[in-house]
């Protein structure tokens, strides 16, 4: 009989733990337990069943009688659950923003130096085509986590997605500077951001922080740095890039372009605010590096706005692990995609009033 | 009801699945047991095709051939790389694989209980769901030290540490299926080693030419910790010449360079849990995986250990089939309803 007790004890705990990971392989495929719903009674079930349909014939009755009722929800967007806002700033900075009327037309200095209205903007700039540039690629791995994860890898599938779904937001013409694992200098993603006429140029790198075990992201536009580690990663990441030193004076010549160090900046602190705070969702360890200004060779090159974002670090082995799935990837090009639609919709009616309603 | 379950037995395969870092195995209900090393290849060209004469390569033959081939080690570090490598491709070769050395007969179905490294477990389930839908009927992913764990029994009060290739990974049983917190995986396995090794090789005999291959092979030969008798002499060619080296110390220091990391996670794992328990644990700790054949390595745990108190370290009698002979007991005892079809 004492024998009995523990052998008891045995049995139910081997049942619990094979009804556990029944239920754990389950929630993988997203289903419900169908064996473990038949322990309902099938009066309890037929039950259900009956007031189930009941309450949809009422509904479907109610929807006919008041399709009006219906038509006042909002279209479910895809970025309903993307935070574009940082929360105490929510609806607050749109209004903090200076009217048309602070820019004097007789006033010309003041013009161009007031630094709140998008020059773009006052001259009906538009932007048609967006160049994405994966970094690095072919023999030039970039870098590479702990596991083997390399950097040229990752940009690409990022960038590949980013273009699906601008491609499918609507009336951009993506372009990618290479699509297939394949080495291509820094000059030669510079030429094609001019053959393809692009109005806009985003360049995907992942971070490496070998003294710190820590995920930053940051998003860089072009400019002088006299910060050591930022010239360091901008060294690292010029490399190749077949400039002489002539080429540089005259492209030097052009950093006096207001509209697209402005334009870049703008793009730049949309991209790090949307993907650091939705990154920060999945991660509380991530950290906000900001925006930065960095002389980096493919950005100083291209005459449009331009930046280089560093969306995650392979350092970091948690970090490297996710970025192993698809759906971290998958999440990334979403936050990249929503900054983006961000700094081109800015101030545009329809969508700030969409994406109120959808971030509600 | 006996003949009905007869019935069932012969309509079914049931297969416990172990998909290692670096060895894969498989135990099935009709009393197979096999294993290959996790290498897949794929011929580079037309021409490798002509010269391998196959469209895939498994195990020690991919090896042989890996010139010719496109040669993947899907869960090399512990985790499948999704949508990008070859990876994902190569596990599901593995397991039609396996599953084919099983000989199912035709008609009969295929349940199965694959067993992953618990990181693989965290982040590629579905991945390896996908990759085994086409060669099993139904199918459950458990982590690889819980197989191990089920398959001895070790229900309650016992921590599972199973050293492979590519990760050691650690499962703390205490009565119910192990969360993510009961499982931990670190890098420092059987490939740090070999790391290791070569590296202290090619310091202390620098001209001679090791490869990656033969310190893997010196390591499953000769490893140790702690000390063992008579000397370590393997003969390497030196400019075409054989020429006799001594390579016990750096295998010492190879193999001991992981045991540091494993020690500071079980004493990490265990200290989560109320004193009365850890006890129990510290009694019940059992080594599975190929790097649990390192001689001496059970009892230099077991003393660094008992800083913290008494304890005791066994190791599994197989460590190559404790993981699908694990699986393979819990598709037995797995009750039919809970059989889902993929």
């Amino acid at each position: 009989m004492f024998t009995m007790i523990p052998k008891k004890r045995e049995l139910k705990m081997r049942n619990a733990i094979l009804r556990g990971i029944y239920e754990d392989n389950l929630r993988i495929i997203g289903k419900h337990s169908n064996a473990l719903s038949d322990k309902a009674p099938s009066f309890l079930k037929k039950m259900f069943l009956f007031f189930f349909i009941v309450l949809l014939a009422v509904l479907g009755h109610w929807n006919y009688q008041n399709l009006s009722l219906f038509s006042e929800f909002p279209e479910k967007q895809i970025t309903a659950s993307l935070i574009t806002q940082e929360p105490s700033s929510l609806g607050t900075e749109l209004q903090q923003l200076p009217a048309e009327k602070s820019v004097s037309p007789s006033d010309y200095k003041a013009f161009l130096s007031g630094p709140d209205i998008p020059l773009s903007r006052v001259f009906g700039l538009e932007v048609k085509t967006i160049m994405i540039d994966p970094g690095h690629g072919g023999s030039d791995s970039g870098t590479a986590g702990k596991m083997g994860t390399k950097e040229k890898d990752i940009a690409l599938d990022i960038a590949k997605r980013l273009r699906e779904r601008l491609k499918k937001y609507g009336n951009y013409n993506v372009l990618m500077t290479h699509e297939q694992d394949s080495t291509l200098p820094l000059n030669k993603r510079v030429e094609l951001a001019r053959l393809g006429r692009a109005d806009l140029f985003i360049s995907l790198h992942l971070n490496y922080l070998p003294s710190k075990p820590i995920n930053i992201i940051e998003t860089y536009y072009f400019g002088p740095s006299s910060d050591a580690k930022t010239l360091k990663l901008a060294e690292r990441e010029n490399i190749g890039s077949q400039y002489g030193l002539s080429d540089f004076k005259e492209i030097i010549m052009k950093i006096g372009d207001k509209l697209k160090l402005q334009e870049s900046k703008e793009l730049a602190s949309s991209i790090q605010k949307v993907l650091f705070l939705n990154s920060k969702k999945h991660n509380g360890n991530v950290y906000n590096s900001g925006i930065k200004r960095a002389p980096f060779v493919v950005l100083l090159g291209v005459d449009v706005p331009a930046v280089l974002v560093e969306v995650s670090c392979l350092s970091n082995r948690e970090e490297e692990i996710e970025l192993n799935t698809e759906s971290h990837r998958e999440n990334i090009a979403r936050y990249l995609q929503a900054g983006i639609l961000d700094y081109l919709n800015k101030g545009e009616k329809s969508y700030e009033a969409k994406r109120h309603t959808t971030a509600r | 009801m006996k003949q009905k379950d007869t019935q069932q037995q012969d309509s079914i395969l049931f297969a416990g699945i172990d998909l290692g870092t670096s060895r894969s195995s498989i135990s099935a209900s009709n009393l197979t047991r096999e294993w290959i090393e996790s290498y897949v290849g794929w011929p580079k060209d037309f021409i490798s095709l002509q010269v391998v004469g196959k469209p895939v390569l498994f195990g020690s033959e991919a090896l042989k051939n890996r010139l010719s081939l496109d040669l993947c080690r899907p869960l090399e570090h512990g985790v499948i790389k999704e949508g990008i490598e070859k990876s994902e491709d190569a596990v599901k070769e593995i397991i039609k694989h396996l599953i084919e050395l099983a000989k199912p007969s035709p008609e009969q179905k295929i349940h199965a209980v694959v067993g992953v490294p618990a990181d693989t477990l965290k982040v590629n389930k579905l991945a390896i769901r996908k990759a085994a839908s086409e060669f099993a009927h139904s199918l459950m992913v458990v982590s690889e030290p819980f197989a191990v764990a089920y398959g001895m029994n070790l229900l309650n009060n016992a921590l599972v540490i199973d050293i492979g290739a590519g990760t050691t990974d650690f499962c703390i049983m205490h009565g119910t299926i192990p969360s993510e917190e009961d499982q931990k995986t670190i890098l420092t396995a059987g490939d740090y080693i070999d790391e290791q090794l070569y590296s202290y090789l090619t310091e202390k005999y620098p001209n001679s030419r090791f490869n990656k291959n033969m310190v893997r092979q010196f390591k499953e030969k000769y490893s140790f910790v702690r000390d063992v008798s008579g000397e370590i002499h393997v003969e390497i060619p030196v400019d075409g010449k054989p020429v006799i080296h001594d390579i016990k110390n750096e295998i010492k220091r190879a193999c001991e360079s992981i045991l540091p990391a494993i020690i500071e996670t079980t004493t990490e794992m265990i200290a989560r849990f109320d004193p009365e328990f850890q006890i129990k644990i510290k009694n019940n700790i059992v080594l599975a995986g190929g790097c649990s054949l390192i001689r001496g390595i059970g009892e230099y745990l077991q003393n660094a250990l008992k800083e913290y108190g008494p304890c005791n370290v066994t190791h599994v009698e197989n460590p190559l089939f404790a993981g699908s002979d694990g699986a393979l007991k819990l598709a037995l005892d797995m009750p039919v309803k809970y059989w889902e079809p993929l």
